[in-house]
């Protein structure tokens, strides 16, 4: 029997416990008689804590701080890095790091009594900005210039090519922070067993990663900690590591009470203190050839790293990865900077810094053509990496680059070269476009060097299939996609295969739930495991086969000088974005956004449409609206109301277009393209409102007052940079 | 904590009573004052002091036209209730429809966001350029006041302890002009706070002179901006590109937003240049907006009377 | 200041005594265990926690307990049980609206609030209709496709 192809959409294993509200999130179990626990933070960006003064503690009620660590448990958070402290000794690095758990069985005592503790400090001057973070502002809090990581890439001979250039141009292009707004806020619950054992419950995408972060604070084994993850409403990055900070506090809790602690956080506290992407600032330096040709490039890349580096060294490294966007150079230099300042630590978002560095270079390449006069996309277009094509870490393109398939699709369906050439520029209408790519899964030979996924099927004597692995659903359609895998292989039907939310007691560590790695890697681990059962399938009653990640040969890749081969498979994407801006009040609406995509063969075409849709939206929001402002070390929009990200009004509806390009190494030829549907549609957006003004605008977000800004001060479009 | 006393009176007789004795605080919708008193997940909302529940008193949630042929709207009517009835005068039901979310604006009131005494709120605007006025009732009688001049300033209200808002009475709707203009830019083109919203309508004489013109702004300084000595700048003249441009400085004069203030300004300029200017044109259609083909261009849905 | 509060929740006559300040949403979550009704922003901005009061949408969690006296209250789990509810739910998930799920509840009480009232929406009149509920997955444009399928398939039931 021939099956269909697996890209015919299935229902969602999921969708009706979701919509008939019967699926259960963390905040709806009942765990009986538990505890509550608020968490008591820094309210300044920097300085030493002289004093904690607490209200007198009814019985029952606890305060819990870095003291309640037992002897040889460590004060840290593992999130990569081990700096990022559990809970706050003496100095305090940003606004909301967490100083203590007020913990007690009464919600709304509990809130009376919180209201009613008081820290003293000795404040510092605090950095907030990248500016005020490389200059030190205050004092050096970390090493001796506030740089958390650094890394440089070459290619070729910029120097050289740099001296003979015609013309050398300079540009800064910067993007702000963004906060996650997954619709479930962070919540988890710590359950103390037997045997000095706990249980952790959490909304998180890598409960393995949790066990790990936090069995250190006890001196105890990761596998005396079980993490489950219960149902979860959203995480884009911001549930990859951020669940430490809140699992940690809770483990000390339940240890120091012997009770169940659950701790929410309402909306007002997860957007005031939670992570956010990195605020970035790329500054270009780009040597040109006396017919504008791009001989050199130097790129200057800072990110926003907070008070502490955690995960974000790796999210540097990818946004150096990816300055080069979906071009080839022949001289090239990027330098990253990681800069400490007082804020609350950024950490992953969906793209995992990689869109702070496209959207740099997308808009560089637009300014570079509109000065000159050109096309902007026939002047990107000159520099398309292809197959083959040298990489910024001195890589191979591996696969075939279907860019002018895709761009054919896009120019199209949004009658983009009619529009171009009607709407000029400046006249209210404008038509942008963007091309980006995302490396899948971990870079280089990370996959088998850190992860070592492993994964396990197991056959029972129903003829069921149990999928066991490290995987979480968070609405990105795992829980099908999984499951439909190992069906199609096994050709038996979906309802045969089980896939639940992991129990880390139960399952393999597959690796985290990030780095649009979870089809691409984890998903060929359940083919090629349903591949090993198949023949056994009918001749057992039950019986376990696992695999285990293997990297290509013939790829190296060399984590201590980041040369090599940092991704095998790229998703690629091609964005055009239509706008009118209102001549009064600098409104823009945007009348139409098309997209093709590149994800290699597409698992289930309706699960990948809406990450399409969902990712592409959220890219627009962080271009437009989405402003998160840092004064003096608070974030200033603090709710839904003030945080704006779009409704269903904001935007139209979607032109969704694929090519198809199998992946040699992916289940049925699958790619990684959770975050790449992000990457690109910022810069189209862009492209389109600076077009439609007739002004260069190089930083985002841009909300309506911004754009008016730019209409009465702003740069022509076509002004030499 | 003690918990304060809460009342909910079936009548509106019961209520007046209760504000007599009692200095407590009026609830309805609930959409301003259940957030501004909320506390954490799953907490009862802290007041100071004891509130009363009006939402439901049949006697606030009537919409009339009255003897005088104004429109009366009870202050317990919901923002979906006034967009939804045409008795209610247009730039009012523009307001209302564009007030947060669906499902707040089925419990957002008149009366509340009155009393909300926001620059932002949606309501004031047209209430201003519509000389709309609000009945204040208590067990000893009954008064009526401008909501331009009930609401003092920010969060402040001429209102006595013992009274409640019970009707908002509106005495001019768009068929008193021939030409009207509403214009928000929320924060996102919908479930959006206001970043300004311009309220506008001008009437002309025969003789082609402006018989009247108003314009009122929201989001502007510490209360909605109107200024009758501004629009007398234009009223009783033909318009012209000079006279447009006079208006325009004077109004500058009356607003004063504090963030983004050149954004605010600029946009109230440009929506005022933008409404005298066609209208001078004599255009077939009455609703005017910020340029041709968007939004709500064209006639007003009928009233109904 | 506990009071006795009573109302039609679901279809059924309950009643409570309990402070009357307490909002409705954690009546329905804490109380009666209705925990498919979700708390997304705490201000009536988000639509997680929308519930039918009077057959009207409101977002429960601006509503006093108070306020609900002898009223009416449908939460996600009546809706889903009636039969235009189970259309819902069912074009939600063929019709790929469904990603995290937590604005789901409220999107589907949206929609039921919708079609009840306009059997045959437009595209740009179920843009409207869901505007109150933010989704953060999905970029809507499922979520429209799936009430489109939704009214057609309930297009009886709607019209009654």
């Amino acid at each position: 029997m021939v099956a269909e192809d697996i890209s015919k959409a299935v229902r969602r294993v999921d969708a009706v416990a979701k919509s008939n509200g019967t699926a259960k999130y963390v905040p709806d179990y009942d765990f009986g008689d538990c505890l509550w626990a608020r968490m008591i933070r820094s309210s300044i960006p920097r300085g030493k804590i002289l004093n904690i003064n607490l209200p007198e503690l009814p019985e029952g009620y606890t305060f819990v701080s870095y003291k309640d660590i037992p002897e040889g448990g460590k004060n840290y958070l593992h999130m990569i890095a081990t700096d990022w402290k559990c809970f706050a000794e003496d100095e305090v690095r940003y606004v909301g790091e967490t100083i203590g758990l007020l913990v007690g069985p009464d919600k709304t005592k509990l809130e009376d009594l919180l209201e009613q503790v008081k820290v003293d400090y000795e404040e510092m001057e605090a950095a907030t900005t990248i500016d005020e973070g490389v200059a030190c502002k205050g004092g050096a809090f970390v090493n001796d210039n506030n740089i958390h990581c650094h890394l440089k890439l070459e290619v070729g001979k910029p120097d050289e090519a740099f001296a003979k250039a015609a013309k050398i141009v300079e540009e800064t292009i910067e993007t702000g922070f963004q906060e996650h707004i997954y619709l479930e806020t962070n919540g988890a619950c710590c359950v103390p067993e037997k045997n000095g054992e706990y249980t952790v419950y959490a909304s998180a995408q890598c409960p393995f990663y949790i066990r790990k972060s936090i069995a250190p604070l006890l001196n105890i084994s990761p596998e005396k900690i079980t993490v489950k993850q219960t149902t979860t409403g959203g995480a884009f990055g911001g549930k990859e590591h951020f669940p430490d900070v809140l699992c940690g506090p809770l483990l000390v809790a339940a240890h120091k009470t012997g009770k169940t602690v659950k701790m929410i956080f309402d909306r007002e506290e997860d957007v005031e203190f939670s992570v956010k992407r990195h605020p970035s600032k790329v500054v270009f330096k780009t040597g040109l050839d006396e017919n504008g040709n791009i001989v050199a490039m130097d790129s200057k890349v800072y990110y926003n790293v907070g008070g502490y580096l955690a995960s974000s060294f790796v999210v540097l490294q990818r946004g150096c990865f990816h300055v080069t966007g979906c071009y080839e150079f022949p001289n090239f230099r990027t330098e990253g900077f990681g800069v400490a300042t007082n804020t609350f630590p950024s950490c992953a978002f969906r793209g995992f810094g990689a869109p702070q560095t496209l959207f740099a270079i997308e808009t560089h390449m637009c300014h570079l053509a509109e000065m000159q006069g050109l096309d902007p996309l026939e002047y990107k277009r000159r520099y398309f990496i292809k197959q083959g094509g040298i990489t910024s870490t001195n890589g191979k393109i591996v696969e075939r680059v279907m860019i002018p398939e895709m761009l054919d699709q896009v120019l199209k369906a949004s009658d983009y070269e009619r529009k171009i050439k009607e709407y000029g520029t400046g006249k209210g209408k404008g038509i942008g476009i963007s091309f980006y790519n995302h490396g899948g899964a971990f870079t280089g030979n990370g996959e088998q060097a850190i992860i070592k996924g492993k994964c396990k099927l197991r056959k029972y004597k129903d003829g069921t299939v149990e999928i066991l692995c490290g995987q979480t659903e968070m609405g990105q359609g795992f829980h099908t996609i999984l499951p439909k895998i190992a069906a199609h292989v096994l050709e038996i039907p979906i309802e045969k295969v089980i896939f639940d939310d992991p129990n880390t007691s139960r399952v393999p560590d597959s690796g985290p739930t990030a780095a649009s790695r979870s089809t691409m890697i984890v998903g060929e681990l359940v083919e090629r495991a349903a591949t090993l059962m198949k023949p056994r399938y009918d001749k057992e009653e039950e019986f376990e086969v696992m695999t285990e990640y293997e990297h290509p040969e013939g790829y190296p890749w060399d984590q201590s000088t980041f040369q090599g081969y940092a991704y095998l498979g790229y998703g690629w994407g091609v964005c055009a974005v239509e706008v009118e801006v209102d001549p009064c009040t600098a409104e823009i609406t945007t009348k139409g956004v098309w997209s093709s995509h590149d994800c290699g063969h597409l698992i289930d075409e309706k699960i990948v449409h809406g990450q399409v849709n969902g990712g592409i939206l959220q890219g627009l929001g962080w271009g437009s609206t989405e402003v998160l402002e840092n004064v003096k070390g608070h974030f200033k929009q603090t709710s839904i109301s003030s945080y704006i990200v779009p409704t269903s009004m904001d935007f139209p509806k979607q032109g969704v277009y694929f090519v198809e390009n199998p992946y040699e190494w992916g289940p049925f030829g699958a790619k990684g393209m959770g975050e790449l549907v992000f990457n690109g549609s910022a810069a189209a957006y862009i492209d389109a409102v600076s077009r439609a003004i007739g002004k260069r605008i190089c930083s985002i977000p841009c909300p309506t007052e911004t754009v008016m800004n730019y209409m009465l001060n702003g740069k022509d479009i076509k002004e030499a940079l | 904590m003690e918990e304060v006393k809460c009342y909910m009176p079936s009548t509106l007789i019961e209520a007046l009573e209760i504000k007599s004795k009692v200095d407590c605080i009026p609830l309805a919708g609930g959409s301003d004052l259940m957030v501004a008193h909320k506390r954490t997940l799953g907490l009862t909302p802290k007041f100071d002091k004891p509130v009363m529940i009006i939402r439901n008193l049949p006697e606030l949630r009537k919409i009339y036209i009255n003897e005088k042929g104004e429109c009366v709207i009870g202050s317990g009517c919901t923002s979906t209730e006034i967009a939804e009835n045409t008795l209610c005068p247009w730039h009012l039901r523009q307001a209302a429809s564009r007030m947060g979310a669906i499902g707040l604006r089925n419990s957002a009131t008149i009366g509340g966001n009155i009393a909300n005494a926001s620059p932002k709120g949606d309501t004031p605007g047209p209430l201003y350029l519509l000389d709309a006025r609000v009945k204040l009732s208590s067990v000893n009688g009954e008064r009526e006041e401008l909501v331009s001049d009930f609401i003092v300033k920010f969060r402040t209200l001429d209102l006595k302890s013992d009274e409640l808002i019970t009707e908002v009475i509106v005495p001019y709707s768009e068929d008193d002009f021939d030409y009207i203009f509403w214009h928000k830019v929320g924060t996102r083109k919908a479930n959006a706070i206001s970043k300004i919203t311009l309220s506008q309508a001008i009437k002309f004489a025969e003789d082609g002179t402006v018989a009247d013109y108003r314009v009122s702004a929201t989001a502007t300084g510490a209360k909605t901006n109107r200024s009758r000595d501004v629009e007398n700048i234009i009223i009783g003249k033909k318009i012209s590109a000079e006279l447009i441009e006079d208006v325009i400085k004077a109004f500058d004069g009356v607003i004063s937003p504090r963030a983004m203030p050149e954004f605010r300004r600029e946009a109230t300029r440009r929506m005022i240049r933008r409404f005298l200017s066609v209208a001078a044109t004599h255009p077939e259609n009455k609703v005017i907006d910020t340029y041709d083909d968007y939004h709500v261009t064209g006639q007003p849905e009928p009233r109904r009377k | 200041m506990d009071a006795k509060i009573s109302f039609k929740l679901n279809g059924k006559n309950v009643s409570i005594t309990t402070d009357p300040l307490r909002r409705l949403l954690d009546i329905l979550r804490d109380d009666f265990k209705l925990t498919g009704v979700k708390e997304g922003c705490s201000e009536g901005e988000c639509g997680a926690c929308s519930v039918l009061l009077n057959g009207k949408i409101v977002t429960s969690c601006i509503i006093p307990i108070g306020a609900v006296d002898g009223q009416e209250v449908m939460t996600i789990e009546g809706v889903s049980a009636t039969e235009g509810g189970k259309i819902i739910v069912e074009a939600f998930a063929d019709g790929g609206a469904v990603q995290c799920g937590f604005c789901i509840p409220g999107m589907v009480i949206a929609a039921y609030y919708l079609l009840s009232n306009n059997p045959n929406p437009t595209d740009d009149e179920i843009r409207l209709g869901i505007s109150g509920n933010i989704c953060r997955c999905t970029g809507y444009d499922l979520i429209v496709e799936s009430i489109k399928l939704a009214a057609e398939r309930g297009e009886k039931i709607w019209k009654k």
